[in-house]
């Protein structure tokens, strides 16, 4: 069991200043408000003495922005090993939520495990404090829990935030949280056992609120997945699911466990650098080699990889599907592609055929 | 820390031209440098393009890799444009390489199509310094015309080593030419091998690897005895951007050879 505290929301605002003074502090601030849509959240750099802002659901942004990016140098021509400089900024991000911290595990064991860890992740992971927090509310397209993820953290993070009444229960979740909680005491107080019991009824009063949500949705169970996907590798789900597709690659983009990356070259006068760029395999040129031969020629061929690399691949690799529910590809796509019911038409076809 | 995506620099020694189309470039790192045999490298002209290949040299030879590149793309053809001793950055060595403990005391087939040969080659020398380790070596060539064989000094050598057995083929010949006319699967057949000890290495064109595992399969070879290399996109090397996926596998980390037993369930491999 983790140790939990209570914190008064101008203690956490507090804290959040001081912890300014050492790191860049990212926290949720609302991007559109407009009556007739939900409200959308979106990172931004804790500037001025400021209030912080509790975010309901998750932000637009993915998680793994903070680790790689979109674009970056990885390394320069011709360096030696000892003058590898790697950029370090310490950094607390704030308002993390479970889904984010499930698809980070994808994240982590494709940078920091297998044949070699990348160290500019690595050193970017040690710098950065997680600060998550409980979802109070949820998005039309959240569906955290067909993945069998609670819309509150259990592991993860650094420090877990839970509203309530004026303040958050502040859960320690690492050895750095802990050092932060010693480092500045006087902001916290352990939490009362009726404070612990309060924030188990919320947290189960929104679980019953997501349910009655999910339920006419009926979504195929997480332990199925990996069935759908070898056994509906020829149906024509993909062909039907692409012809909106317009190959943005938004979906891998935004997605918190897409990883793929491509290498490429710049030209910065005699000093020449490699980049590292997000890249998605909804692009036409992404599997394609030199002399032209392309393993996923069609758009039906690229959409299937997407789902393949997450429900079978990763299911062999890692031992969980690359799907968070956090429907951030859900609400990106221009042609309304959603990963839930590319997931039902497999199912149900497959159904209709045993 | 190491960081992974670091090129080392390397000098453009020599090249030669072994066909139109098929270069070797003879390149010497500045920092120590091994590989084994079927590994592959990333090699880059800085600040233009990267791409991957197997070396087509004896791994033994620590001071000098050799890679023989094809001109079939933005990299290579730059490549094959420039002259000796310009700089490129090389990143490795990738992959597991090819099993050679597994090939003790067998009669190991060796078939290459075109460009095919070059990390065979660098498997032939691997094999030829410890020849007694192993029961026989037959190598199959077949390139597209007699002008498109690629090590046509070397290969004569070869044949006349002991327990070295070589046929070439080409799909069309030319009056001077004298061998063997057809595709490489035309001579696999009456293999001078015993199945029950054989191995077979394949190295080509995808197409060819497809009809050659056929054709092998068809002669006896047991699945999990064929070993194929596997061309695909792969940018990092590493298994972590993700290009070269191969149903559970990156083609990069748990290959570039697999044997076919681990293929044989995965859905076009051979596209």
């Amino acid at each position: 069991m983790h140790t939990i505290y209570y914190s008064e929301n101008a203690k956490i605002d507090n804290f959040a200043n001081r912890l300014k003074r050492s790191h860049c502090v990212f926290y949720p601030e609302v991007k559109s408000c407009e009556p007739s849509k939900e409200t959308d959240y979106s990172y931004k750099k804790f500037n001025h003495q400021q209030h912080l802002v509790f975010n309901p659901y998750r932000t637009i942004e993915p998680l793994k922005a903070f680790f790689t990016y979109p674009c970056e140098k990885v390394a320069e021509y011709f360096i030696s090993e000892k003058e590898v400089v790697l950029p370090s900024v310490k950094a607390v991000v704030i308002g993390v939520k479970a889904c984010d911290l499930a698809g980070h595990k994808v994240q982590d064991f494709v940078f920091l495990e297998g044949v070699e860890v990348d160290a500019l992740y690595r050193i970017r992971r040690e710098n950065t404090v997680l600060i998550s927090s409980d979802c109070t509310d949820f998005k039309k397209v959240c569906h955290c829990l067909a993945w069998e993820i609670m819309p509150y953290p259990l592991d993860g993070f650094d420090l877990n935030l839970s509203p309530l009444n004026d303040g958050y229960l502040v859960e320690v979740g690492s050895k750095k949280g802990q050092e932060l909680i010693e480092e500045f005491r006087e902001f916290f107080t352990p939490a009362k056992e009726t404070q612990i019991a309060a924030r188990k009824v919320k947290r189960e009063a929104l679980v019953e609120r997501l349910k009655r949500h999910l339920l006419p949705q009926n979504l195929v169970a997480r332990n199925s997945v990996q069935r759908l996907m070898k056994q509906g590798y020829a149906l024509d789900t993909w062909k039907q699911f692409m012809l909106p597709c317009v190959e943005c690659g938004g979906c891998n983009l935004i997605c918190d466990t897409c990883h793929c990356f491509l290498l490429s070259e710049k030209k910065a006068g005699a000093q020449h650098e490699k980049l590292r760029s997000w890249d998605g395999c909804l692009y036409a040129n992404y599997a394609r080699v030199a002399g032209g031969a392309n393993p996923l020629k069609t758009r039906a061929q690229r959409l299937r990889n997407r789902f393949v690399k997450k429900f079978d691949f990763f299911v062999d690799n890692l031992g969980m599907p690359a799907c968070c529910g956090c429907g951030r590809c859900i609400e990106v796509c221009p042609g309304k592609i959603d990963i839930r019911e590319v997931l039902k038409d497999l199912d149900k076809k497959l159904a209709a055929t045993s | 820390m190491k960081n992974i995506y670091r090129p080392i620099e390397a000098t453009v020694e020599d090249i030669i031209e072994e066909t139109p189309t098929i270069k070797t470039f003879v390149l010497r790192p500045k920092e120590r440098f091994a590989f084994k045999t079927g590994q592959f490298i990333e090699l880059s002209l800085p600040g233009i393009g990267e791409a991957p290949f197997t070396p087509s040299s004896d791994p033994n030879i620590k001071e000098t890799i050799d890679v023989t590149i094809m001109n079939v793309g933005k990299v290579t053809s730059l490549l094959h444009a420039a002259s000796g001793g310009i700089p490129v950055g090389i990143r490795g060595p990738y992959g597991k390489g090819y099993p050679l403990e597994q090939f003790a005391g067998k009669d190991i087939v060796i078939v290459g199509g075109g460009v095919g040969l070059a990390p065979l080659r660098s498997l032939l020398f691997s094999l030829f310094g410890e020849i007694d380790k192993y029961n026989k070596v037959v190598v199959r060539y077949g390139a597209r015309t007699p002008k498109d064989i690629i090590y046509k000094q070397a290969i004569p050598g070869w044949s006349k080593k002991k327990k070295v057995d070589v046929a070439v083929t080409v799909d069309v010949g030319e009056p001077k030419w004298k061998g063997n006319v057809g595709l490489v699967t035309t001579i696999l057949k009456d293999l001078p091998v015993d199945l029950k000890k054989a191995v077979a290495i394949v190295c080509g064109p995808p197409i060819m690897m497809k009809f050659v595992n056929m054709k092998l399969l068809d002669v006896g070879f047991k699945p999990s005895d064929i070993y194929l290399s596997m061309e695909k996109n792969m940018s990092c090397g590493l298994g972590k951007c993700g290009h070269c996926r191969v149903g559970k596998f990156y083609a990069c980390k748990d290959g570039p050879v697999f044997t076919y037993e681990e293929l044989k369930d995965i859905h076009d491999i051979w596209d």
